[in-house]
């Protein structure tokens, strides 16, 4: 017999055996439990990291969001069950609706995610889109007419790129409460995952045509791009000033072509080029009083799958008024040099004609006087063969100066001298002012020194009218004061300029200048003083009374800088000018 | 009416919203994760526990958690209906 006594530990035990039954129970479902959430969200966490891989390998570094929503919505089945997976996306003109089918559903299904997806976007834009054409299309199962299950699950994503809604994703399905919370939101978060990549792909794109824009913009040549079609991509503020194209936007390739009429064929040369893949540079090009070289090329992608393709063209308007006016100058300068010549030459060959066929040697008076024009007419030519030979040692970089201890302050005096007789003949007052402090001897090449006298005084001469006044003047400059405060420190006369402004840096120099109280120069001929082209051409419009090669100035210049010096001029119109040049000491 | 009700009507009409952008499915399930409402299986806000505007301010952030910034942008017009409630930023 079981004893009595012993049935309430029985009954603990078997009590204690229950619990510690139903608590391993109890512990086992929830360890389960725990296993299979677990379980659940690795799933989940692989099919994210799955799904973000093969929209990385299908779309590489793409901006096709489509292409990038064709992956999500054809990867979907893997995850969640659906009657339809669909897309809407918005484009200029239309809305995409992409809708892929896992199992047949009625006409009506269909017309009622379109109209939820439509409902979505205008909710999230706050404006109707019941004007925006809807292009449809349909993959995977067949519609059934006969099937009447509405959609009763689904849920929408919205498609968001750069902060700009460009679409919707929608997943729907027959069957009600279907999707769970959790499931939906791997889903939002996949989506936005991939928005968020081809955002930040747009973003450097979009800071990469900035900086092609920026650079297109800042460009002095006028740039015009097409696409294949000959439609214009990008148009610079160069291009639109050039042909004078003042709307705000781009121009058509019409626009374009028209200001060109009376040229050529824009259009017909942009399609040559494409057609023929090859460069075409076309002169004769004139906008207002410019001169234009149009190049008009193909552009061709040189990289990635479209390499060797061609995107469209590019017309280039080189601005080559510059050269075409070196190019008259060098002419002008040919002809006058020519004309130069052939006035003395004429001179010497007449000359010869009658003293050959004349008796005229036998009339020593006569002979005399031809004698006389034969000698200043070589001497005419040789000085301008010599101008030229100088002027030619300059621009080879040969030109040499030899420089001795001279006493600049008498050559100065001497030459002053020397052209008294020609300042009196035009009724021209010609002084020499010299400063205190000028050294006594000074290095410099005596002979070239008196070559620029000889410029600076005949210039001065010839352009200053009668009653007027040139002055030869010499002083002391010191570094740290500009040479003309200098001057009028020493009471003499001086034309300023703004280029003189930086003469106060100038090493410890004598300045030698020539003053006049002529005509004067306008600032924008200034700066031709020392071009031979240029200087030529304004030297050739004083006319007659004021002939020459102007080919002084250059060699002045050039003389100068070979001691090392600079020279400068200041000018007032209607009132005169100062010719200097500073020797270093 | 109470600041209350008008609470619970605003964030009524976002859920509501929402269920037209996000689809019902999703908007409810969202509204009913947050703390301190009671909603409906129909989206109906049927009570509030605590500060009734930061149970607002909760509710727009969980949908913005899931779709972006848009959706809040979306919510302009249900704000406007309620002038006596601040707008979040």
């Amino acid at each position: 017999m079981f004893p009595r006594e012993l049935l309430p530990l029985v009954a603990i035990l078997v009590g204690l055996y229950l619990a510690v039954v139903a608590l391993s129970y109890w512990w086992a479902r929830r360890i389960k439990r725990e296993i299979e959430t677990k379980e659940r969200e690795i799933k989940h966490r692989l099919y994210e990291i799955a799904i973000l891989k093969e929209i990385s390998d299908r779309t590489g570094y793409s901006l096709n969001i489509q292409k990038i929503l064709d992956v999500i919505a054809g990867s979907l089945r893997q995850f969640i069950e659906y009657s339809a997976a669909s897309y809407m996306l918005l484009e200029p003109s239309k809305i995409v609706f992409k809708v892929d089918l896992d199992q047949s559903v009625s006409p009506q299904f269909i017309k009622d995610i379109r109209g939820r997806m439509l409902k979505s976007l205008e909710a999230l834009l706050g404006r109707t889109l019941t004007d925006m054409p809807v292009e449809e299309t349909l993959t995977g199962a067949i519609m059934l007419d006969d099937l009447n299950e509405p959609a009763q699950s689904f849920f929408n994503i919205p498609l968001v790129i750069g902060n700009q809604l460009v679409g919707v994703l929608t997943v729907a399905h027959t069957k009600s409460g279907l999707y769970k919370e959790e499931e939906m939101a791997i889903l939002y978060k996949i989506v936005s995952q991939a928005s968020q990549a081809v955002t930040s792909l747009e973003d450097v794109v979009r800071t990469e045509q900035d900086k092609i824009a920026a650079m297109l913009e800042s460009m002095v040549e006028g740039v015009v791009m097409t696409d294949r079609d000959y439609r214009i991509v990008a148009i610079n503020p160069s291009a639109k000033e050039i042909v004078g194209y003042a709307p705000t936007g781009i121009p058509t390739i019409f626009d374009l072509a028209e200001k060109f009429k009376g040229m050529f064929d824009l259009k017909e040369k942009l399609e040559e080029s494409i057609k023929l893949d090859k460069l075409l540079t076309l002169d004769g090009a004139t906008f207002g009083d410019k001169y234009y070289q149009i190049l008009v090329s193909p552009v061709k992608a040189n990289r990635g799958a479209m390499k060797g393709q061609i995107l469209g063209g590019v017309i280039i308007f080189h601005d080559i008024t510059h050269e075409k006016e070196a190019e008259k100058m060098r002419s002008d300068f040919t002809s006058m040099m020519v004309h130069e010549l052939r006035s003395p030459l004429g001179n010497i060959k007449k000359i010869g004609e009658l003293m050959k066929s004349s008796k005229v040697l036998e009339d020593k008076e006569a002979s005399t006087e031809y004698a006389g024009m034969l000698y200043e007419s070589s001497s005419s030519m040789l000085d301008l063969v010599n101008d030229l030979l100088d002027v030619s040692k300059l621009e080879a970089g040969k030109f040499e100066v030899d420089k001795q201890s001279a006493n600049l302050k008498e050559l100065l005096v001497e030459r002053v001298k020397f052209f008294d007789t020609t300042a009196r003949d035009a009724s021209v007052s010609l002084k020499v002012s010299i400063g205190e402090g000028v050294p006594d001897t000074v290095l410099l090449d005596a002979k070239r020194t008196m070559q620029i006298m000889n410029n600076l005084l005949s210039n001065a001469l010839k352009y200053t009218p009668k009653g007027g006044t040139v002055t030869v003047e010499c002083f002391l400059h010191t570094p740290g004061t500009a040479i003309g405060d200098e001057a009028l420190r020493f009471g003499l006369p001086w034309f300023s300029d703004e280029t003189q402004k930086n003469t106060s840096k100038l090493e410890k120099s004598v300045v030698v200048a020539v003053t006049d109280t002529g005509e004067g120069l306008a600032p924008e001929n200034i700066e031709k003083l020392w071009n031979k082209f240029a200087q030529f051409t304004s030297a050739a419009r004083k006319g007659a009374d004021h002939k020459g090669t102007g080919l002084g100035l250059v060699i002045v210049k050039g003389i100068v800088e070979a001691h090392g010096g600079t020279v400068g001029v200041g000018s007032k119109l209607g009132s005169g000018s100062t010719f200097y040049f500073t020797i270093p000491l | 009416m109470d600041q209350n009700e008008q609470y619970k009507l605003m964030m009524a009409e976002i859920i509501a919203k929402q269920s037209v952008i996000l689809g019902p499915d999703m908007a409810v399930a969202r509204a009913r994760k947050v703390n301190g409402l009671e909603v409906s299986p129909e989206g109906l806000v049927v009570g509030v526990t605590g500060d009734p505007a930061e149970a607002l301010e909760k509710l727009i952030d969980t949908y913005v958690e899931l779709s972006g910034q848009i959706v809040k942008n979306a919510l302009g017009p249900i704000f406007t209906k309620y002038p006596s409630i601040k707008q979040l930023s």
